[in-house]
């Protein structure tokens, strides 16, 4: 490889990383962020984006340009060029690289996931019971049941999971987290809201006919409405 | 043809006798189950599966050969030739890939506009769960069964298979799965997608267990397949061909025949117990009585994980058989790239429950899951490696199979880099079950295997036929089916990230936009295979005859004549090198 082509390789992959860069920036590709978890997420998925996307770039640019560069064309000669088969440094290279930078995201990975899980303390208990097809939230302190899922902001909420018949999801995009709801088992799931507003709770795992339909508002109070908000739910 | 239709009313007959007279006494679902296997057996008999038994009693030696038909005849019935049943394979897989693309063109129309069109919930879903398990086993039988067969044999310069006869079931027994299958949209459908988890898979209609019945032939199928790859590679390669003579879409094939043997039993035994769980009563996954709903999640991805690479192994061997051909070098890094597919083998094994990160499993368990999965890229990145060495240097002639393989290069890699991003646990709490995956799995599986398997059948078209197909439209449908496809796929990771589940029919109204644009885009795909289907028809019937190595390819199957006669070789070969000496002497 000739200093021409490592620089032409390294000027239009880095273009092409400042594109797709751009382009998902400005299309928002996350929706916003309403939990104390949901940084810790988009944090990893940042960090895979800034690996991955230039990989992306540098090996789309060495197809492209090796296209360009070798093409045979009209001649269908079978000319000597190069006869290369293999070579040890650069296979060496690509495995170590190849393996640190997966170490790396998978450490990355390891940390975020015990920023997101490590806490075992909440302020407060929900239980959540889902069946073929809707959600009922039940407030043990207060002894509340609400078809809405309220939730104080700032305050780490533990949301006790439970299915009544086949496996449903628990899923607030704004959240970022997902946990599946088995049948005779309680599935544990801690956060903290961060951010005032309405969500939806959405089912997302299939779990029969009326699944697309299995959503239930959610809606993220200031600490101080929160024991007025959920009264008023009182049914 | 006669043996095919007595086949088919063999079969019939058996099942539907079976199951009126039985479903009085016993319940219908256990009915069901004994009509299916013995209707399969009826058709196997049909067939002519059996006629070795009958020889082998009236005491007739070898009188076979003689009497199996020649011309199309052969292709309907239980003929012994590894070349027959590859056409066969490859025929039946776009049999089902045709039902698959409808299926998905159904539920693009439906996804068109938000709300409900024309379908209800459980239309649907089953179109989607049959467009998700037709596409599955396209992805499975294609290019193992199909090119596979045709091609490993006369690669290792043998005569056939090392269990003719096993290779005929392992096909034969897929007509009446495939049947079974469409026929479970009359019996009430499946709603369940591909993964059929229980306790939804227990509850409900009888189309379900079309479902798991057909799944498991498929399995069983899949194993005999497996095992038969396995024997030949190791038992009938010519003269002189080592392990590391062989070429390397043999070592892919080899590689999938390994998680075939291997994992495909787990799968079929965990859809056997939910099949008792239906129709005998027992509750192996009916948390209500004592069962466990996650241990089913385990033991289904304990195969389908390593299914994928059953699928995406042999896709590697061709894109790097078709690469040096087409760049006139040595494939490069040769070696490596070979241990690289063991080294997938192995990893695929530990790596299932990042399907289950959000399933309930214990916390720290996820981490080691997550460390594995992301290692698999190493390996990967080698194949990555070996594709662009190759290319280096090379002297491009952009065939229509270059084309495709060119393609599969791009498109494996937005769904490899993407892949790193479902393996993380963090983000994948987010990612998890939303079209983020079934974009992802879509770049790997179509954009892919898919394109994998047309680079393949393009390659090797002229040595199957003998005839040249039309290199315009293969060009054409390269263009558009390259364009379609990433037009239609690269705003679903958008839409995923985005809050867009997967298996809903309907979503809420910010989307429409996106989804419009995806279901327009997803016409280019379906002209692409309608063209690409009559160019196929079209030029096996009437197209320019070929000569025997119109590619100038080295490897063992294009220096014998196109089609290749029967056994193959007059003599079997001695082989010396590797077959990619391209560019160091002129041939």
């Amino acid at each position: 490889m000739k200093v021409k082509d490592f620089l032409t390789l390294t000027f239009f992959s880095m273009g092409l990383t400042l594109i797709l860069w751009f382009l998902i920036t400005y299309t928002k590709i996350m929706p916003q962020a309403a939990s104390y978890e949901a940084k810790h997420v988009d944090g990893a998925f940042n960090a895979m984006l800034a690996v991955t996307v230039p990989i992306f770039a540098l090996v789309i640019t060495f197809v492209v340009y090796t296209l360009f560069r070798y093409s045979a064309g009209k001649d269908q000669s079978e000319g000597i060029k190069f006869y290369g088969s293999g070579n040890g440094i650069v296979e060496a290279a690509w495995i170590f690289l190849s393996l640190a930078l997966t170490l790396g995201l998978a450490a990355l990975g390891t940390k975020e996931l015990f920023a997101i899980r490590g806490n075992d303390q909440a302020d407060l208990n929900i239980q959540v019971k889902a069946s073929q097809f809707s959600w009922e939230f039940y407030y043990p302190e207060q002894n509340i049941f609400s078809p809405e899922l309220i939730l104080p902001e700032g305050k780490r909420v533990r949301l006790l999971l439970s299915s009544e018949d086949v496996v449903h999801s628990f899923w607030v995009p704004e959240f970022r987290l997902k946990q599946d709801l088995l049948p005779g088992k309680v599935v544990k799931l801690l956060f903290t809201p961060s951010k005032l507003g309405q969500y939806t709770l959405f089912c997302s795992e299939l779990c029969g006919s009326g699944h697309t339909t299995m959503t239930a508002p959610v809606r993220v109070v200031e600490k101080e409405q929160f024991a007025a908000s959920i009264k008023e739910q009182s049914w | 043809m006669f043996y095919f239709l007595r086949a088919l009313i063999f079969g019939l007959v058996t099942f539907s006798g079976i199951l009126f007279s039985l479903s009085y006494k016993i319940s219908l679902q256990a009915a069901m189950v004994l009509a299916y296997f013995s209707g399969n057996l009826a058709f196997l008999v049909g067939i002519g599966a059996v006629r070795c038994f009958k020889q082998w009693l009236y005491g007739e030696k070898d009188a076979e050969a003689h009497k199996e038909e020649t011309g199309w005849k052969r292709y309907f019935q239980f003929t012994l030739d590894h070349k027959v049943i590859g056409v066969q394979y490859l025929v039946t897989s776009f049999v089902i890939f045709t039902i698959a693309v409808t299926m998905a063109s159904i539920m693009r129309l439906e996804l068109a506009r938000p709300e409900m069109q024309f379908l209800s919930f459980e239309q649907y879903h089953t179109i989607m769960g049959m467009h998700g398990i037709s596409m599955i086993v396209v992805a499975l039988i294609a290019i193992l069964g199909g090119l596979g067969n045709y091609f490993v044999p006369i690669m290792i310069g043998t005569k056939d298979m090392a269990f003719p006869r096993l290779n005929a079931l392992s096909y034969w027994m897929l007509p009446p799965a495939v049947i079974l299958l469409v026929s479970s949209l009359f019996f009430g459908g499946f709603d369940f997608g591909w993964t059929a988890y229980p306790p939804l898979s227990v509850q409900g209609p009888l189309g379900k267990l079309s479902f798991l019945l057909a799944f498991i032939t498929v399995g069983f199928s899949s194993i005999f397949g497996g095992v038969n790859f396995m024997t030949t590679i190791l038992r009938l390669r010519a003269k002189g061909m080592d392990f590391f003579k062989l070429p390397i879409f043999v070592w892919s094939v080899f590689s999938a025949g390994i998680i075939v043997l291997l994992a495909t039993s787990v799968v079929a035994s965990s859809l056997i117990l939910v099949v008792f769980d239906r129709a005998m009563g027992t509750s192996f996954f009916d948390p209500s009585r004592g069962g466990n709903a996650l241990l089913y999640q385990h033991l289904f991805w304990f195969y389908s994980h390593p299914a994928v690479y059953i699928m995406i192994l042999p896709a590697f061997g061709i894109i790097l058989e078709i690469l040096p051909v087409y760049a006139r070098k040595p494939l490069f890094a040769y070696k490596i790239t070979a241990f690289s597919f063991i080294g997938i083998v192995i990893l695929s094994f530990v790596v299932w429950a990042h399907h289950i990160f959000t399933s309930g499993m214990w916390d720290l368990l996820t981490i080691p899951f997550m460390i594995t999965t992301e290692l698999i890229s190493v390996p990967t990145g080698v194949v990555f490696l070996s594709a662009l060495g190759t290319l280096w240097m090379g002297q491009i002639r952009l065939k229509v199979p270059m084309l495709f393989a060119l393609g599969f290069i791009f498109n494996f890699l937005i769904g490899g880099l993407t892949g790193i991003f479902n393996a993380d646990v963090p983000s994948d709490l987010h990612l998890h079950d939303t079209y983020f995956v079934v974009a992802h799995f879509h770049y790997t599986l179509f954009g892919g295997v898919i394109f994998g398997l047309f680079a393949g059948i393009y390659h090797w078209f002229p040595k199957i036929t003998g005839r040249m197909f039309n290199q315009t439209l293969g060009k054409i449908h390269f263009w558009l089916i390259f364009i379609g496809f990433n037009s239609t796929f690269l705003p679903m990771f958008w839409l995923g990230a985005r809050g867009m589940r997967r298996r809903v029919a309907d979503y809420p109204l910010e989307f429409g936009n996106v989804q419009l644009w995806v279901s327009l885009a997803a016409i280019l795909i379906i002209i692409g295979v309608i063209i690409f289907l009559y160019n196929m028809v079209q030029s096996s019937i009437k197209g320019t005859m070929a000569d025997s190595n119109p590619w100038q390819a080295h490897s063992l199957e294009w220096q014998i004549p196109s089609p290749p006669p029967k056994e193959n070789f007059e003599q079997l070969p001695e082989v010396k090198t590797l077959p990619y000496e391209y560019g160091k002497i002129s041939t």
